[in-house]
């Protein structure tokens, strides 16, 4: 499934971008993680709780960040899997400077399987958009 | 003893509700749930969430632990066991190896990998979760042409190019009829894949007596005998110590006319455990691991003179497999090319038909099997011709047609169409709809700018499989007719009725051949321990062939009855008519009731005469039958969101000689929603990583009956003359006819904004942006 | 397809449900919406209270000038009561929208607004109308608009511990009209987009008019642009479309296989003029 949108983040896009870098940074935005560890080169393991209605599970899994290109852009892959099911999230992002600070938009694809995708097509572009908008509004925090 | 003789009105040709629905509609009806035996265990199968991987490990440990668990089973416990059987068969066809569990991979989501045995389904679905399978995720392909592409994912590792067979048929001069055309129409065109969703899963009861090694098994199949036969040897056990039934079976639309892993997994559960088990097959488990319907990607090139006639036809047909072969899924397509000249008689046609591998679950026999893919074709290629030589579809229709004098005709694909008069049927249902004042509102609601579509299909159908020569198991047909002592009728049909009505409509044979009241009589099927073999329900054979081997036999027994007649009346000859032998030189009468207790007391029997009343007929027909029809549409097209309405269908269906016309409108209207399903609403879609994204009712979108417009229902009546009681079969006519009805109604309705070719399923957004991007 | 293992509990009270919630157990209403996330196992409360039966959640009653739902009620009770149908017309037309019979028979009010499916029915008509949700609470009560009680995909201000016990929506001004359109989903039957209108007239201009709309994204919302261009004005097939123009603007659309956001956003727009000049016919 394919997911675009975009973000403000009240910095500058060099800070924006760094603290997207920083795995202590991602460890707090990434809603319901539990622990980040770093497994290798920009490569780190994950374990996050997931509660979306009534629907709750853990997952393990791991984020990648690469395709450096400081400040304007990076890859992100996020993926987990868990009794429930299992999801992976790659997008690309891009930076630009706007008035508020930098504006984050997003590009790229969502899947997921197992019991999860039992509930329907549309959780995925929701589960997607809510879990990306609580990164970008925990992110936004960080001052 | 007097006997009350009453005149017994004809009971077939009639309309005649069902024996069948009072146990259904009250609930008392015994399908494989409602099956329990003592210390029945239950079983919860352990799937794959991946569409391909590899398995590293498989702990099972926590969930044997349990208690309350009696076994949990992984691929390498399972010894002695067969593989899947595929009974289809083409020249070079590639078969992998379908093991009942997978051994060190899993090539679909849903690919079992362990099955949890527990004293009951709560603890089972507990210990399931506590399997713990370690997965190396390799990649998937689940589109055919994508598989069929150089470097595409292989499927299986053995056969890199993911090509399971090429099957290639022709018939006449294809080259010459495209070197003579004047017109060449040439067009890419999908059936897409559909999931047949029948109200009732699938689901086993198997229960192993060793002492007697005799397995019983309760199934939900079409084909108890056929199942029977192919499960033993998989078990490895006597077909004659294995009592399989077909217990109320709650639809099956050709799902269930196949031999799944289940069915020998609970078989050997049983007869490793000791104990009978039982598995009911969820929703979920069914959209991902009941077989699939359709799953084309044609590509048709049709050649025609300016004046319209056909010259011939080109199919490359890529057929979307699955990762395995069922029963019969290699076949399908083949039935496509049987059919693909439809009613036309052009005498050139050249098909190749390419196999694939995907990470799906298999595609099989669904409701038409082939011959809705090949209609749907040839009838949007004709639409298509007819727009591309401005002609009206009907006209050019007509001008093509197999003629009432060329009948029976041999076509260009090896059949032999029995008897039809198609000119005719088309103009009864364009009569019936008023075509020609349907054209000049089309015309008004044009100028004003609406979007208003009439969509004619004229389908051929090939069913009543069949000579046995021509399938993969036999053909024929079997009926036993008992009458008791007491004149009471026990019809044993070797069909497995499902939903089609024969416990009614063979009732009325009997009724009518032995003078009995229908009540009198009662039909059983589906229990291989009480009825003779049979080859099953599918393929619109039940009437066409069950109905002539029950005839058959009722006459037998009609000659025994007038041979008990005779001696009981002293009379030289006989006439028995309405349950009653009478001497038509005294008027003396004697009752069927009283023949039979006089031939089962036997104090004294006829001449060269056997005592009983019991008559056995197995009966092979000497072709297929070929149903024919025109279905007419009426569509509207919303410029503002798409959405289609059907503001008129039109079905007028030759099907033979009717039974029960009852039943026939049953089996029409429901196949003509499954046809506007395959039309407008429903795909079977897999994601690139192998999850089926349309996995549960929340995105597959069933036909309900809001849905549905109201269906103008006539029929011609062109009598079969393969068998004595005239019938050609219903069951999947209305499927094969609706949906190209349907589609060429919709093209035509966007033809002003030059649209010529829509692909199913015609979503409302799919169509809004045709309009949005035609008109921006 | 079978739950886990969980302990049932049906309170003689609604105190005694409530202590218990307190305590950690989840609370049942029609289960239209928890059962199927049980029986995948994707939701496992350990202990389940069951609401649905509670004397103080089943009434639908008038108290000055507006009317009071409790929780309980179900959507049949909703769409077919007589009060709501003669003076809240708009909660009862959006009631018969929702799944099917079966469902509303058995689905609650209170428990689909504690639920906020953002393909939900309700939010778009208690946006319009202004509702209030009561909530309570072993420990209190309190009363939030529905603009603030719903806040995102499937996220309340309910509590811990807190239940939705009462929505309250105004009695409608006599020639007020209401309507609620649906675009269906065709498997599920939620809403792709659902819109509900609010509208009264004086002297050929509009003087009140509220929009709710559902479906679109991830939460309900009432469309303050669409109303800002209509209130005041006389409506002509031209101002509704110019005003049901801007009814997803700024919206960040939702996106599934049977309706990109594209293609949303334009329902949106059809709906919105749909269910304003339904609403305007019966205003007159």
């Amino acid at each position: 499934m394919k997911i675009a949108g975009n973000a403000t983040l009240p910095f500058p896009p060099e800070r924006a971008y760094d603290l997207m870098q920083d795995p202590a940074v991602i460890a707090k935005a990434i809603p319901g993680c539990e622990k980040l560890e770093k497994t290798g080169d920009n490569e780190y393991s994950l374990k996050m709780k997931m509660v979306l209605a009534s629907l709750s599970g853990a997952f393990d899994g791991k984020v990648r960040l690469t395709e450096p290109d400081r400040p304007n852009s990076f890859r992100m892959v996020v993926e987990g899997s868990g009794k429930i099911g299992f999801m992976k999230g790659d997008g690309l992002l891009k930076l630009t400077p706007n008035d508020a600070g930098t504006e984050v938009s997003y590009e790229g694809e969502a899947q997921i399987g197992g019991t999860m995708a039992a509930v329907g097509n549309r959780m995925i572009d929701m589960t997607a958009r809510m879990l990306i908008k609580r990164f970008f509004d925990k992110l936004a925090a960080e001052k | 003893m007097a006997t009350t003789i009453t005149k017994v009105d004809k009971l077939v040709g009639k309309r005649i509700r069902r024996k069948e629905d009072p146990r259904l509609i009250t609930g008392t009806a015994t399908y494989v749930e409602d099956i329990t035996r003592p210390d029945m265990q239950h079983a919860v199968i352990v799937r794959s969430p991946h569409g391909a991987a590899r398995i590293k490990g498989i702990d099972i440990s926590k969930a044997a632990a349990l208690p309350g668990v009696t076994a949990v089973f992984i691929g390498k416990d399972i010894t002695g066991v067969g593989s899947v059987v595929c009974a289809a068969d083409l020249p070079g066809l590639r078969r992998p190896v379908h093991h009942i569990l997978a051994q060190s991979r899993v090539y679909l989501v849903g690919h079992p990998v362990a099955v949890v045995v527990a004293c009951n389904r709560y603890i089972a679905a507990d210990a399931a979760d506590l399997v713990e399978v370690d997965y190396e995720v390799t990649q998937a392909v689940t589109d055919p042409e994508k598989a069929l592409a150089p470097g595409a994912p292989a499927v299986h590792p053995e056969w890199p190019d993911n090509k399971a067979f090429v099957y290639h048929q022709t018939g006449g001069d294809i080259d010459k009829a495209f070197a003579d055309a004047d017109v060449i129409v040439r067009q890419r065109i999908v059936s897409q894949r559909l999931v047949p969703n029948a109200m009732e899963t699938r689901g086993v009861v198997a229960e192993w007596l060793q002492a007697e090694r005799s397995l019983t098994m309760y199934t939900s199949t079409q084909i108890p005998h056929l199942a029977r036969t192919i499960l033993a040897g998989q078990l490895g056990i006597d077909e004659n110590r294995f009592r399989l039934v077909a217990p109320e079976v709650g639809g099956g639309f050709g799902s269930k006319l196949n031999v799944y892993a289940e069915e020998a997994l609970m078989g050997f559960i049983t007869m490793k455990t000791g104990k009978p088990v039982k598995w009911i097959e969820s929703r979920r488990e069914n959209f991902l691991c009941t077989i699939h319907g359709r799953g084309h990607v044609d590509y048709f090139e049709i050649a025609a003179k300016k004046d319209g006639a056909i010259l011939g036809l080109r199919l490359k047909l890529i057929q979307d497999l699955g990762a395995f072969h069922q029963l019969l899924t290699p076949a399908i397509p083949t039935l496509s090319v049987l059919m693909m000249p439809g009613l036309y008689n052009f005498r050139n046609i050249d098909a190749d038909v390419i196999g694939v591998f995907t990470n799906c679950v298999p595609t099989d026999a669904y409701r038409g099997a082939g011959r809705p893919e090949a209609t749907h074709g040839i009838e949007r290629m004709v639409d298509m011709l007819a727009a591309e030589l401005k002609m009206d579809p009907a006209v050019i229709r007509f001008k093509n047609f197999v003629q009432p004098d060329q009948f029976p005709f041999p076509t260009a694909t090896g059949l032999n169409y029995d008897s039809g008069d198609y000119g005719a049927t088309l103009q009864k249902a364009m009569d019936l709809i008023g075509y020609d004042d349907l054209r000049k509102q089309q015309a008004e609601a044009r100028a004003a700018g609406r979007l208003m579509g009439i969509g004619i299909s004229t389908y051929g159908e090939l069913c009543a499989f069949g000579p046995s020569p021509a399938t993969p198991a036999g053909g024929w047909e079997s009926a036993t007719v008992k009458i008791e002592p007491t004149g009471k009728v026990t019809v044993l049909t070797g069909t497995s009725p499902h939903g089609q009505g024969q416990e009614t409509s063979f009732a009325q044979i009997a009724a009518d051949e032995l003078g009995v009241p229908m009540d009198d009589i009662i039909v059983l099927h589906g229990d291989t321990s009480i009825v003779q073999y049979g080859i099953g329900t599918f393929g619109s054979r039940n009437t066409a062939v069950g109905g002539p081997a029950l005839y058959y036999a009722l006459q037998d027994l009609k000659e025994k009855i007038r041979k008990f007649g005779r001696m009981l009346l002293e009379a030289d000859d006989v006439v028995f008519e309405n349950g009653v032998c009478t001497d038509p030189k005294t008027g003396k009468e004697v009752s069927i009731q009283t023949i039979a207790g006089a031939a089962y007391r036997a104090l004294k029997l006829p001449p060269d005469t056997d005592p009983g009343l019991v008559a056995t007929k197995f009966w092979e027909p000497s072709n297929f039958a070929f149903p024919f029809g025109a279905h007419i549409v009426v569509s509207e097209v919303d410029r503002d969101t798409g959405e289609i309405a059907i503001k008129r269908y039109m079905a007028v269906d030759d099907i033979g000689n009717q039974l029960n016309p009852l039943l026939v409108d049953g089996q029409l209207h429901g196949g003509a929603a499954q046809g506007l399903g395959q039309a407008l609403w429903e795909h079977g879609i897999y994601d690139d990583n192998g999850q089926l994204v349309t996995g549960e009712f929340m995105d597959y979108v069933m036909p309900r009956a809001r849905m549905m417009p109201w269906i103008e229902s006539s029929h011609t009546v062109t009598p079969s003359p393969v068998n004595p009681l005239g019938v050609k079969g219903v069951g999947e006519a209305g499927t094969i006819g609706s949906t190209p009805a349907m589609v060429n109604s919709v093209v035509d309705a966007l033809s002003p904004l030059g649209i010529r070719h829509v692909d199913m399923p015609l979503t409302p957004e799919k169509v809004w942006k045709i309009v949005n991007g035609a008109t921006a | 397809m079978i739950a886990n293992e969980f302990e049932y509990t049906a309170p003689a009270s609604l105190d005694e449900a409530l202590a218990l919630i307190a305590g950690g157990a989840k609370p049942l209403a029609g289960g239209m919406s928890l059962i199927p996330m049980m029986k995948l196992r994707l939701a496992a409360p350990e202990h389940l209270v069951d609401l649905a039966r509670l004397k103080e959640l089943n009434y639908i009653r008038e108290e000055d000038g507006e009317i009071h739902i409790g929780a309980a009620s179900t959507h049949y009770d909703v769409e077919s009561s007589p009060l709501l149908l003669g003076k809240c017309p708009l909660m009862a037309e959006t009631a018969a929208y929702i799944g099917d019979i079966q469902v509303r028979n058995m689905g609650t009010l209170g428990g689909s607004v504690a639920h906020a499916d953002p393909a939900a029915d309700y939010p778009a008509a208690l946006q319009a109308l202004d509702a209030n949700i009561v909530l309570r609470s072993s420990t209190g009560i309190r009363t939030l608009p529905a603009s603030e009680f719903f806040i995102d995909t499937f996220t309340t201000a309910i509590e811990p511990g807190e239940i939705v016990a009462e929505v309250i929506v105004p009695v409608e001004l006599g020639l007020t009209g209401t309507s609620y359109q649906k675009f269906l989903q065709p498997a599920s039957g939620f809403a792709i987009v659902g819109i509900a209108a609010r509208v009264h007239q004086q002297g050929g201009a509009i003087d009140m008019i509220r929009i709710g709309v559902t479906g679109l994204s991830g939460s309900s919302y009432r469309a303050a642009n669409v109303e800002a261009v209509l209130n005041g004005k006389q409506p002509t097939d031209e101002t509704i479309r110019a005003a049901a123009a801007l009814v997803g603007q700024g919206i960040d659309a939702s996106a599934d296989l049977h309706a990109s956001a594209e293609y949303r956003k334009h329902l949106a727009t059809v709906y919105t003029v749909k269910a304003i000049q339904a609403a305007l016919a019966r205003s007159a």
